[in-house]
Order: structure tokens, then C-alpha cells, then sequence
């Protein structure tokens, strides 16, 4: 067979063995059904009524309570602590679980069971999963523990992917030789790496710790900040080098042992045992899910960049990408436009494993109590409460755990059995 | 093949020395005051009565931390700014050393900062000085709880807010004029402070080595000959504590291990015998489900059920029994465990058979012996067994690494005092020569697995050769 042929619907050729495989399609739908849960977690478990009418019209309390965090509308006074369930509608529409996550039911608090009659006006206000200590609502907990362990394994993937495929790729496409700059810049980078760890990192630590501690995008706008000041010192060095080069001794190339470096630092981080990793730097910053989503991605790189890496070994040697090189496009060009989209593939095997992995690793610390703040309720941070509890609390919190990781894990299958036909069991 | 494991153990010592630098690092910024911990909350302690006594038990402070090193500088160089003084590591009390980091980013004025703060010490022991009457008790306690604000906070607006309040404090009572001066000179310092602020100084780089004085050098130097240092918790020596923890983690893996083997090849090897059956699409499911059962949701839920929860009180949920106890009781101990160490491993492994397995029948040599007449049973114990046995033994290297440091989870559920309760204990102890310790063991220990690994594929698969790469 041709390979341009084969390039040309490598996609759809995926998709049809993607499709053969029934396990995986039924997961990917769960998944999605799932996902819908966690985005409108919102609306389908919530103290406050979808809408009610009252003399001034129909409200909508949930929607003005997005409005409220976009900034765009006020939260009327009136509304302030009250209790939603026992005002006088004229008529309101409650969501279909009518607890918050918070909300302390004070009749049926002290774990009221799913199974016996509980303290409550009617079917609708049933605990269809029971209560905890605190009369907080566990089928509610359970809906919007969704939304977290999604986010905790899609964050923390994206963070690892994007790490993972550039070391990953740089390791495998230059490996040991083929990077070759003047010493010229050598000497420069040596000279300037310092400075712009200070300037960039050290002298922005406390606009930094300040920035987590307040919220995410401000986080990001400041890491953003820093990330441009190190990008300013580093292309300094490309207009810094050039007169040196003009000396014969500083314009010989030297090749950089990029793949030994990235090698060591893999080989760094998986012999260091991963959960001490997350748990120290866990204890060291203030508890928040953002937190545990960065550490967890920091930490879980290794094995995309292990994929990628083999992947480009491979790739870096066919025709095409000397013909690039031959056609004098610059390294980062071949690398970026040519030879990774051709070694994605067996990245996204990689992710789909990692999520699971990624969900695995934040309820486990949940479980024992680390990183999450004390107000949130995830689904390990639930299943650690039933120690104290009947039997029936430890039931919901780890299925949902257990499915969840199975429905990822069968993906991964999936995709392993779609992507890579080499592998096939 | 000597001659690439050689090479590969050279290599483990730049590795080996960047865990410990990154291990070092991690747990001496963990927030927590070792010596607070050992004295027993010799901290509070110190903060009420006369200024003799304070004084007493600061010393005992300063000596604790003399005696565990931690009054060193943490590493031989640093890199900090012109703002701030080579011998802030000096300041002991962690809050307080914080709190004046914060303070040097906003003034940048070392001399007067370290005045504002020798102010406020002197402060507080007139403070402790003052005899209490009827008159001054609550503006003693309101003294305290300001001196208290000011040594932990650094905004000027709660500062301030903290001064303006001390003085109201100072003129409530009559008895209280003997502050006067000192909280002049408070107000003073504070004020000196943030007219004289040079904070441009923190954007100035600055080096400053220390030489082999320091934690890292006396810890490391130590860690080399072997010498793991004591353990703040129970001052026994660590190499104690951890040989005790790897004993029982050991027992525990090891013969879950075993367990996993004798279970999951059979599994394996009928599984892939009779491929695509009813009954292996049993087994896979199964297997497929156990792999993903979260362990220490089954770990919870089997104490429920079967540890004297609201079922049967069938076993016991905590440790592995004493010392003197009878065999049986020891296994009593180990059901519950040992199911959560075995099922994980043991769907893993059954797979990997059975994919190992189904590889090797289909192999040409196999086709050529059935050809020839061998009977089913030779074929498949004789030939294709042996060869696809190898690929899951080499799986132990990576297991034995696990199988060492402990499952923290586990260990945590069952109170088993094994590497992984005793990493997680040390950590949230500020138990640093246990931490690193047990960090450096399971690094070393996963290093070699790897290598071990990375040998046995060798000595399976001859295509594979470490000698002569292109």
C-alpha cells in the first residue's frame, strides 16, 4: 500500500476500528452522559429552586448565581441566608435533588439511611443515597464530586500532555546528536540561566504564592508573566551570541545531549516514590483542587513523553522528514509542523490511562485527607467518611470511583486496539 | 552485558544525588517546626509567664535545634536577593522568619526591619514583666494578643490597626505607663522602617555560599557511610525503625507475590487455551473489573463487612497481631490484607499470560509441532508455556520495587507499621531523617528493579543488546 494513501485516511481508518471495538463506544457514551452531569452539576442538585414566581415575577435564583461569579448581576439581599425549602411560592420548580452539596438537612442529619423512612414532607425531598453526620445530602455530593474528578483528570492530563509531548518529542527527534548549537550560545545560556530563574521565578515568588491563593486565572496570568520574562532572557541570548560567533572558537557547534538530560529526569522522577512527591509538595501550599490537579499533571508526565519519545525514534528516520530537512526547513519546524502530528497517536492511549490514573491518585488523597480544602466534597473525601459510618455510605462514593476509572480504562483499550494495531492482544 | 551494567550503576549516582538534593529540599520546606514537636508544644509553653522562664525555654529551644543540626544554613549556596541577609536562616521560629521574608519583599531594609523585630521581642518581655492588678489584666492579655499580630503579620493595615490598639492599650491602665518606652520604640522602628524602604534591593541577584557548614553536607555526608541518623518521633535510630517496617512490609508482598503467580498463571495459560469461550470472556471481564476496583475502596469495604462492623466480625482490621502470638493468629491478621495486595497483581499478571500466551500460539514453531503429531498438552505446557512464561517473570523486577516501599493506602487502612505507614507518619511529623531515609531506600531500591528488568529482557529475548549500540 502506498503510505501517502494510508496517511490520507489514517483518521477515519481509526474511527472504524475504534467502532469495532463495542466495549469502548458504550464507555465513550457513558463518559459523555457522565460529563453532561458535571457540567450542569449545577442544575440538577441545588438547594436554591430552578425558578419560582413570587409578586415581583418568575426568578431564577441558579442562573442569576452564575451571573453573580461572571460579575454581570447582583445577588439581591433578601436572598441572603435564607432557607429555599421552606419559603412561600407562588409557584417554583426545584431541581431534581433539592440539596446543595452543603446544605445541612438538621432532621435527618446523623447518617439517615436510604433504606429507612426518613424525616422528610414528601417523596421529593427524599436522600435518595442517605445522609452524613451533618445532615449534607449524599446523592448531591455525589453529582458534584463528578465535576471534580472530570476536571482533576482533564486538567491534570492536559498539564502532563503538554509537558510529556514537548520533552518527549525534543528527547526522540534530537536525541543525542542532531541538536547541535555554537558555544557562543552555550556560554551565554550558562551565563544567563541564572538570571532568569531569578527574574522570572525567585523575585516572583510572592506574587505567585498570592496569585494561587486567590484564584485560578490570576494564577495563570502570573505564571504567564513569568513564563514571557524567562522567554525574554532566553531570545536575548540568540542576539547576545551572534557577534561571539564571529570568534572561530565560539562558533564551533557543539551537539547537546538533549535525550541523556530528558532521560535522567524521567529516570529521576519515577524512582522517586510518586505519592511521597505529591504529598510533600501538597503539605507545603494551601489545600485547593487547583493545587492537586498541578501536582498531579507535574508528576505524570513520564509516561506520554516515553511514548512520544519512541514514537519520534522512529518517525525522525523516515523520508519525509529528511526530505524537510533537505528542503532546509528550520528544526523546530520539521519537529512541530511534520514529525509530532504523525506521533501523536499513541499520546492519546497514553492520556486516556492517565485520567483514570489522574481520578485514582485525587481520590485516593481525599481519602486520606490531604490537598482538598475541608468545604469541598469529592467522591474519596466521602468514602474516607464512611470509616465512621453504616455500611451502605462506603457503597456510592467507590462505585462511582470504580466506574469511572473502568470507563477510562476500557477507552484506553479501545484506543490502544484502534491506534496501534502492533500491540493488539 | 558487565560492562553495560556497570555503566548503568555509575549512572545511578548523579541520579541518586538529584533525588536527594530534590528529596532534601521538599521536606525542609514542608511547613512545621520539628523542635516544637519534639518539646511538646514547648512553643505555646513559652509564651506565657515571666521573661526568666520564657527565656529558659527558649533556650532549650535553641539548643534541641543546635543538637539536630537545624540551626545550620540548609544548603551550601543560595541564591537570593541584596535585600535580603545571608543569615536570615538564623531566625528560628518559622512564623516568624516567614513573616520578616514577607516584610524584607515590601521595605527591603534589613537593619531597619531587624530593629522593628528586636523591638517587638523586647516589647513582649516587658510585657511578660508586668505585674498584673485589677487594673491592667485585660490590657495585659489585649498586649499580648497585638505583640502576637505583629510578629506574624505584615500588611500595614493590620499592623497598624494592631499599633493603634497597643497604645489605647498602654494609656487604659496607670500600671501600664512602664511600656511606654518600649512601645516607642516600637512605633519608632516600624515607622523608621517603612520611611527608609529601599525595596528595589529585592530585584537584585545575590549569591552567597556557605561552605560544608550546613544540613544538606552533614546530612548527606553521614547518609553516605551509613549512618541514618535518629528519629524525632521515638529517638530510635532509623535504620531500626525502617529494618522493623521493611520486615513486615516484606512478609505482606512477598507472599503476595507468591499468591499472584499461583493464581494468575493458571488463570492465564487456561484463559488463552481456550480464547474467545464463554469462559474466557468470563475470566477477562472479571479480571478487567478487579483491575480497576479501586483497593482501598475494597479495603473499606471488607472492613464493613467482614471486620466487626454492622456484619460479621470474621477478622481483625488492625495490624498484623504481636509478637507472641500463635501462626494462626498471624494469618487471621493477614486475610484482609493479603486480599487487597493480591487482587490488583493478580488481574495484571493474568493478563499479561494470557496476552504473553495467546502470542506464543500463535506462533509458527507451535503449528510445526502440532504438525509433527505432539500431543495439545505437550504443546501447550511444553512449548508454548516455557516461552511466554519468561516475559511474566520479568514482571517481578518492576514488582519488587512496590513490593519494598509499601503500599502507603493499605498500610494506612490495616495500621500495618510497614515502609509506607512509616513514609506517611515520618512526612506528617516533620520527621526529617525518616523522610529522607525511607525516600532514599525506595529510590535505590526502584533503580535497581529497573536494572534488574532491563537485564532479564536481555537474557529472555537474545535479540535484545545493551553492548554494541549504533
Amino acid at each position: 500500500m502506498e503510505p501517502v494513501q494510508l496517511k490520507q485516511d489514517y483518521w477515519s481508518y481509526v474511527k472504524r476500528q475504534f467502532k469495532k471495538n463495542k466495549r469502548a463506544v458504550f464507555s465513550a457514551w457513558v463518559v459523555l452522559l457522565l460529563m453532561l452531569i458535571a457540567v450542569f452539576a449545577d442544575f440538577i442538585a441545588n438547594e436554591k429552586p430552578l425558578a419560582f414566581k413570587d409578586e415581583s415575577g418568575w426568578n431564577f435564583p441558579i442562573v442569576r448565581d452564575y451571573g453573580v461569579k461572571l460579575g454581570i448581576s447582583e445577588w439581591p439581599t433578601k436572598w441572603n441566608n435564607i432557607k429555599w425549602a421552606e419559603q412561600d411560592y407562588q409557584s417554583v420548580i426545584f431541581p431534581l435533588i433539592p440539596y446543595s452539596p452543603n446544605t445541612q438537612d438538621y432532621r435527618n442529619a446523623q447518617f439517615a439511611s436510604p433504606f429507612e423512612p426518613q424525616d422528610i414532607d414528601s417523596k421529593r425531598w427524599r436522600h435518595w443515597l442517605g445522609t452524613e453526620a451533618l445532615g449534607r445530602d449524599v446523592m448531591s455530593a455525589m453529582i458534584h464530586g463528578t465535576r471534580i474528578a472530570f476536571m482533576v483528570g482533564f486538567v491534570s492530563m492536559f498539564i502532563a500532555t503538554l509537558i510529556g509531548v514537548i520533552l518527549g518529542s525534543l528527547a526522540g527527534y534530537f536525541g543525542d546528536e542532531r541538536l547541535k548549537v555554537s558555544r557562543a550560545t552555550v556560554l551565554w545560556l550558562l551565563i544567563l540561566l541564572i538570571p532568569a530563574y531569578f527574574y522570572s521565578l525567585q523575585s516572583r515568588t510572592h506574587l505567585l504564592s498570592k496569585a494561587i491563593g486567590e484564584s485560578f486565572f490570576l494564577f495563570i496570568f502570573q505564571l504567564l508573566i513569568s513564563i514571557f520574562i524567562f522567554g525574554l532572557f532566553m531570545g536575548s541570548i540568540w542576539i547576545l551570541s551572534r557577534p561571539f560567533k564571529r570568534i572561530k572558537y565560539l562558533s564551533h557547534k557543539v551537539s547537546i545531549p538533549v535525550d541523556i538530560m530528558i532521560q535522567r529526569l524521567i529516570e529521576v522522577l519515577v524512582s522517586i516514590p510518586g505519592l511521597f512527591l505529591i504529598i510533600a509538595i501538597v503539605a507545603i501550599a494551601k489545600p485547593s483542587v487547583m493545587l492537586i490537579m498541578a501536582v498531579i499533571g507535574l508528576t505524570s508526565w513520564t509516561e506520554i513523553a516515553r511514548f512520544i519519545r519512541a514514537e519520534l525514534l522512529r518517525v525522525r528516520n523516515l523520508e519525509y522528514i529528511e526530505a524537510a530537512q533537505a528542503l532546509g526547513f528550520s528544526n523546530l519546524r520539521t519537529l512541530f509542523k511534520h514529525a509530532i502530528p504523525n506521533a501523536i497517536s499513541p499520546v492519546l492511549i497514553a492520556v486516556a490511562f492517565g485520567i483514570a490514573a489522574a481520578i485514582l491518585i485525587e481520590s485516593f488523597l481525599s481519602f486520606i485527607g490531604i490537598g482538598i480544602p475541608p468545604e469541598v466534597l469529592t467522591w474519596g473525601k466521602l468514602l474516607s467518611l464512611s470509616r465512621s459510618a453504616p455500611w451502605w455510605f462506603a457503597i456510592a462514593p467507590g462505585f462511582a470511583i470504580f466506574i469511572m476509572i473502568t470507563l477510562f480504562n476500557l477507552l484506553g483499550e479501545g484506543l490502544t486496539d484502534a491506534l496501534d494495531p502492533r500491540q493488539k492482544r | 552485558m558487565l560492562k553495560y551494567i556497570v555503566k548503568r550503576i555509575f549512572i545511578f549516582i548523579p541520579t541518586l544525588f538529584v533525588i536527594s538534593l530534590i528529596t532534601f529540599m521538599l521536606s525542609v520546606s514542608v511547613p512545621g517546626d520539628p523542635v516544637e514537636q519534639i518539646l511538646g508544644g514547648g512553643g505555646s509553653a513559652g509564651e506565657i509567664g515571666q521573661s526568666s522562664s520564657r527565656l529558659a525555654s527558649e533556650q532549650s529551644y535553641i539548643d534541641k535545634r543546635r543538637e539536630l543540626g537545624l540551626d545550620l544554613p540548609v544548603f551550601y549556596l543560595s541564591l537570593s536577593n541584596a535585600a535580603t541577609p545571608d543569615t536570615l536562616y538564623k531566625i528560628y521560629r518559622k512564623p516568624h522568619h516567614d513573616n520578616l521574608e514577607q516584610l524584607i519583599q515590601l521595605y527591603g531594609n534589613w537593619n531597619d526591619i531587624q530593629k522593628y523585630y528586636h523591638s517587638i521581642q523586647k516589647l513582649d518581655l516587658a510585657i511578660a514583666d508586668l505585674k498584673v492588678d485589677s487594673l491592667n489584666a485585660d490590657a495585659k492579655i489585649g498586649m499580648r494578643d497585638e505583640i502576637f499580630t505583629l510578629l506574624n503579620q505584615y500588611q500595614p493595615s493590620l499592623v497598624q490597626s494592631a499599633l493603634g490598639r497597643m497604645k489605647e492599650h498602654v494609656a487604659s491602665a496607670p500600671s501600664m505607663k512602664e511600656l511606654n518606652d518600649e512601645m516607642q520604640n516600637t512605633l519608632d522602628a516600624y515607622n523608621d522602617m517603612i520611611l527608609n524602604s529601599t525595596s528595589y534591593k529585592n530585584y537584585i541577584p545575590k549569591f552567597h555560599f556557605y561552605g560544608t557548614q550546613n544540613q544538606y553536607h552533614r546530612w548527606i555526608t553521614k547518609f553516605i557511610v551509613g549512618d541514618f541518623g535518629i528519629s524525632y518521633q521515638d529517638g530510635r535510630p532509623v535504620k531500626e525503625a525502617v529494618w522493623t517496617a521493611v520486615g513486615k512490609t516484606l512478609l505482606i508482598s512477598i507472599l503476595s507475590i507468591i499468591l499472584t503467580y499461583l493464581i494468575a498463571i493458571p488463570i492465564g495459560v487456561f484463559s488463552a487455551k481456550n480464547k474467545s469461550n464463554l469462559s474466557d470472556q468470563i475470566i477477562t471481564t472479571v479480571l478487567f473489573i478487579l483491575y480497576s476496583l479501586p483497593s482501598f475502596w475494597v479495603a473499606t469495604l471488607l472492613i464493613t463487612f467482614f471486620g466487626g462492623g454492622d456484619f460479621f466480625d470474621w477478622f481483625p482490621t488492625y495490624g498484623l497481631g504481636d509478637e507472641g502470638d500463635p501462626l494462626i493468629d498471624k494469618i487471621h491478621h493477614l486475610v484482609l490484607p493479603l486480599f487487597c495486595w493480591t487482587y490488583g497483581g493478580l488481574a495484571f499478571v493474568s493478563r499479561q499470560m494470557r496476552g504473553s500466551m495467546i502470542n506464543s500460539l500463535s506462533q509458527d514453531y507451535i503449528r510445526t509441532s502440532r504438525a509433527k503429531g505432539v500431543s495439545e498438552t505437550s504443546v501447550l505446557w511444553k512449548h508454548a508455556f516455557k516461552n511466554s512464561l519468561l516475559p511474566v517473570i520479568t514482571l517481578f523486577a518492576s514488582v519488587f520495587p512496590m513490593a519494598i516501599s509499601g503500599s502507603i493506602v493499605l498500610e494506612i487502612i490495616f495500621s500495618i507499621p510497614g515502609m509506607g505507614k512509616l513514609a506517611f507518619d515520618a512526612l506528617s511529623a516533620r520527621n526529617y531523617p525518616m523522610v529522607y531515609t525511607v525516600v532514599m531506600f525506595s529510590a535505590v531500591v526502584t533503580m535497581l528493579g529497573y536494572l534488574v528488568a532491563d537485564i532479564c529482557y536481555a537474557i529472555v529475548d537474545p535479540r535484545i543488546s545493551y553492548s554494541n549500540k549504533k
